[in-house]
């Protein structure tokens, strides 16, 4: 008897939390999902666990059934109590919120951690929060769509020149100054490659970098386009374009080839990525989507 | 015989004017993009397709000169606050201008303000605006407490106003998101990339003006330094020059901040190397620290954008790593 | 003459704030010594204020040769009258000849620099003031007397030796010790001597006003409590009244004038 309750005993702790595994229960289907990252909402969605999210955060627009949820804040001021009141059983947060994330752990609260990437990662990601939250299948079948066309865009724009383009992410209105540019890394960098051009400041190691005057006339892009997260009237964007006007040297500046796309998909890096990398492929290359 | 304070003024001029002189034309012709000089110059090529043309005149010049005008504004301005306040700590910052710039070029880039005056950005209009308001409110409340013009109230005023506005800087950031407030800190370390000679013209005309009343106040300056009393008895109306001082210091800062952002340490280590080579007289430190100022300003910017390049730091790190070390050395120096 | 009739003065609203001044009248001719009297608080620095044009006060007048003060130009004020503070502290280093230079001030246009007349002006202030080996080191560097003697060759400056000129001092000997109180006095009789200059200082110091003054005022609590020639005010009476002090006064041979010994305080007063 002693020896079958130890062999019992055995069995029992090998079988448990053996491999690493964190000591919150996790879910295999969780209900009560809390998304502080609208890239992710987008997937969640998109993958149709919609029904399982009660929360995103303040700046989440789509898809339209979000406007109905609970709000909890973002990535600079995310509501603790908020979240905690919602009773999540998973909660997704961005990798660089670390109190946050420590006070989920002492509330044994089971976390996503969202870390921003490249491309690849994108797909990464679909992949893991499908798996996360019970729709594996369906995740890996909108990656794969995702990916195929990224790839129809890029047969597109093949073989074309690639021009020289100034990614601008943010600057002051109506001046140029404070232009903030992508650099050689990162997500929007790779956005335009597959755009079918070449970033000004590819040979710049970093995410972002502040363009100075000199630094763009030096550069001489052949192509600028400026990103914004939400639409801008048409007043709005000519005299935005005009503001670039004393920088007249720039082949960009003086071919008019200055665009300024107003639109989110452009700036979330979710599955509509491919929606947003088709907008910068159609200002570079018209030709190509006749 | 000719006077001696004449003698010592002249030849101080001629030192700091050269010295000035000399930077404002090597730093245009410095950079982090190599300038064909003979292309830039060659009146031939059109000027909208002359890229090296377009750098020395559109990138480099604009800069320099803005770089030379904020120098001067921001060290004469410390001058005329550290004679005022009689306190050789104090900084064109220390009433609380920079506070009520900041508040307003805030306000413009999170909200997106896109009105621009003839020319001027918005970020730059609004934040003379919050200067101008905070010059108001702190001149306001000195006035309030007795008929003349109290240093010490000015003081207090001014220490309550930077706390104040900072807050608001603050709550105004809760409604910023990242790029807003990324972009709020580069302009708070300061920017001397102006693009084009308007935000210049438009600062030109209230700087000459202050610069005007801080030749009429070189000798008050130095009479106030006795005392309030003491300056009064010499026949100097103190409130009216306490007055001229306070508003023409604060305007002019406020103009220079609205061109290129609060950039700090000018208005401190500039008076004090300047009194260490030319003493105390505000006849000469005065003229000298705004010639001083704008060589060191420009010499500043040139580091920040070349050091590093193409990649820029922005001017106010490198006056902060040659002011900070220098400040310590002066306050170990006193003690 | 200058002259204070019937002055009141306070700080802060009339009517609100505690008098400090209370119709308090006071002359002195020209070339004449005057001693200002009374312990901390009765308004010797407020009457000196008063006197001096700083400020203005609430009722009564103050003339200069009749004219208000009020009604005269600071300037033209400055040029006939010079104060000395009780202290002097600079933020700044100036020289001993920048800080004399100051004086200046009144005789000088807005944008006008000193000329050689003013300089030998200055340079002359330093030497009656014997203080002319200090003329290039930092005002800050010296000691309290070589200071007081600075500011004062300062004020020799400002008001030069214009018929009627009239130095004022506040406290002359609070921060020295006996030596330099000896030789502040002996400066300002020499100086008063040569210059005609007409002198009142306000001290509480009640020997060195002994040896100086020609005639005094004593305050107490803002009002006058005696006015007139030295050997007539300063009497045990007087002094009881003024410090609540017995005290005697006696003729001393080899200082040459009163002198004033407490001997117990007066209780129950």
């Amino acid at each position: 008897m002693p020896m079958l309750l130890v062999c019992a005993l055995l069995i029992a702790a090998l079988s448990g939390d053996a491999a690493g595994l964190p000591t919150v229960a996790q879910a295999s289907r969780p209900a009560r999902i809390v998304c502080l990252v609208p890239a992710v909402t987008e997937m969640l969605f998109a993958v149709g666990a919609g029904p399982q999210v009660v929360a995103v955060s303040s700046f989440d627009h789509h898809p339209p059934a979000v406007e109905h949820l609970a709000r909890v804040g973002a990535l600079l001021d995310p509501d603790l109590e908020r979240i905690l009141s919602l009773r999540p059983d998973l909660v997704i947060t961005y990798g660089t919120q670390t109190e946050l994330r420590a006070q989920l752990d002492r509330a044994r609260i089971p976390q996503f951690v969202y870390t921003h990437g490249g491309f690849a990662d994108v797909w990464r990601t679909i992949r893991e929060i499908g798996a996360r939250v019970g729709r594996a299948e369906a995740a890996a079948r909108l990656a794969a769509a995702i990916e195929a066309a990224i790839e129809r865009i890029r047969q597109r724009v093949a073989g074309r020149d690639t021009p020289a383009t100034l990614l601008v992410i943010g600057r002051e209105a109506g001046a140029v100054r404070g232009i903030i540019a992508s650099g050689g890394v990162g997500f929007l960098h790779e956005m335009l490659e597959i755009a079918g051009a070449r970033n000004v400041f590819a040979d710049i190691a970093r995410e972002s970098v502040q363009a100075t005057t000199e630094l763009v006339l030096a550069r001489r892009p052949a192509v600028i386009l400026e990103i914004r997260g939400s639409p801008l009237d048409e007043a709005r964007v000519r005299a935005e374009e005009r503001a670039w006007r004393p920088l007249a040297s720039v082949p960009a500046v003086r071919d008019g080839r200055v665009h300024i796309i107003g639109d989110e998909r452009t700036v979330i890096p979710g599955p509509r990525i491919a929606e947003g990398a088709e907008l910068l492929a159609r200002a570079i290359h018209p030709g190509a989507f006749e | 015989m000719a006077s001696p304070l004449r003698r010592r003024r002249a030849l101080a001029l001629l030192t700091y004017g050269s010295i000035a002189v000399l930077a404002v034309v090597i730093s245009p012709l410095v950079g982090s993009t190599d300038v064909d000089l003979a292309r830039a110059l060659d009146r031939r090529i059109p000027f909208a397709e002359n890229a090296d043309a377009q750098i020395l005149f559109v990138a480099r010049l604009p800069r320099t000169l803005a770089g030379a005008l904020v120098g001067a504004t921001l060290a004469a301005a410390g001058v005329v606050f550290q004679g005022l306040l009689r306190n050789p700590l104090a900084t064109p910052f220390t009433l609380g201008v920079s506070a009520g710039a900041a508040l307003g070029a805030m306000l413009a880039i999170t909200f997106g303000w896109s009105f621009g005056t003839a020319g001027v950005p918005a970020v730059t209009t609004a934040s003379f605006a919050g200067a101008g308001a905070a010059v108001g409110i702190v001149y306001g409340l000195a006035r309030a407490r007795q008929r003349g013009l109290s240093t010490e109230v000015l003081l207090l005023a001014g220490v309550t106003m930077n706390a104040f506005f900072s807050a608001l800087i603050l709550f105004v950031q809760y409604f910023a998101d990242f790029a807003e407030t990324y972009r709020t800190l580069r302009w708070l370390m300061g920017d001397l990339d102006v693009g084009s000679y308007t935000p210049l013209v438009t600062a030109v005309p209230l700087v000459a003006l202050a610069f005007v009343a801080f030749a009429w106040l070189a000798r008050p300056l130095n009479l106030l330094n006795l005392g309030a009393a003491g300056a009064e008895t010499h026949g100097l109306d103190v409130t009216r020059a306490q007055r001229i001082a306070f508003i023409s210091a604060s305007l002019a800062t406020g103009a220079a901040v609205s061109v290129g952002g609060p950039i700090g340490f000018i208005g401190i280590i500039v008076p004090h190397l300047v009194r260490l080579m030319t003493g105390a007289d505000h006849r000469i430190v005065l003229p000298a620290a705004a010639l001083f100022g704008a060589a060191f300003l420009v010499a500043c910017d040139l580091v920040a954008r070349t050091a590093m390049a193409p990649i820029e730091l922005p001017v106010g790190i490198i006056t902060a790593l040659v002011g900070g070390p220098f400040f310590l050395w002066l306050l170990v120096r006193k003690a | 003459m200058l002259r204070a009739a019937d002055v009141s003065f306070s700080y802060g609203r009339p009517g609100r704030a505690p008098g400090v001044l209370h119709g308090a009248s006071f002359e002195v001719e020209d070339g004449g010594f005057a001693g200002i009297l009374g312990p901390n608080g009765s308004g010797k620095t407020t009457l000196l204020r008063l006197l001096s044009g700083t400020a203005r006060p609430a009722s009564g007048r103050v003339t200069l040769d009749g004219r208000d003060l009020a009604t005269m130009g600071r300037a033209a004020l400055a040029r006939r009258m010079a104060v000395v503070p009780q202290e002097t502290r600079l933020a700044f280093e100036y020289s001993v000849l920048e800080v004399v230079t100051m004086g200046r001030y009144p005789h000088l246009g807005a944008f006008e620099v000193e000329g050689p007349a003013d300089l030998a002006i200055c340079r002359d202030a330093l030497a009656q003031t014997g203080t002319s080996h200090l003329e290039d080191r930092p005002f800050t560097t010296l000691s309290g007397g070589e200071k007081q003697r600075v500011v004062i060759a300062a004020a020799l400056a400002q008001i030069g030796s214009s018929h009627g000129a009239i130095l004022l001092l506040d406290e002359p000997t609070a921060a020295l010790d006996l030596g330099y109180q000896l030789e502040t006095a002996r400066l300002l009789r020499d100086l008063q001597a040569r210059l005609r200059l007409t002198v009142v200082i306000s001290t509480h110091d009640l020997n060195f006003a002994a040896s100086l003054c020609r005639s005094l005022l004593l305050l107490r609590d803002g009002r006058v409590l005696a006015a007139g020639p030295t050997d007539r005010v300063l009497a045990p009476d007087t002094i009881a009244a003024l410090y609540d002090v017995e005290a005697d006064v006696r003729h001393h041979d080899a200082a040459g004038h009163l002198v004033v010994v407490p001997v117990a305080r007066i209780a129950g007063r």
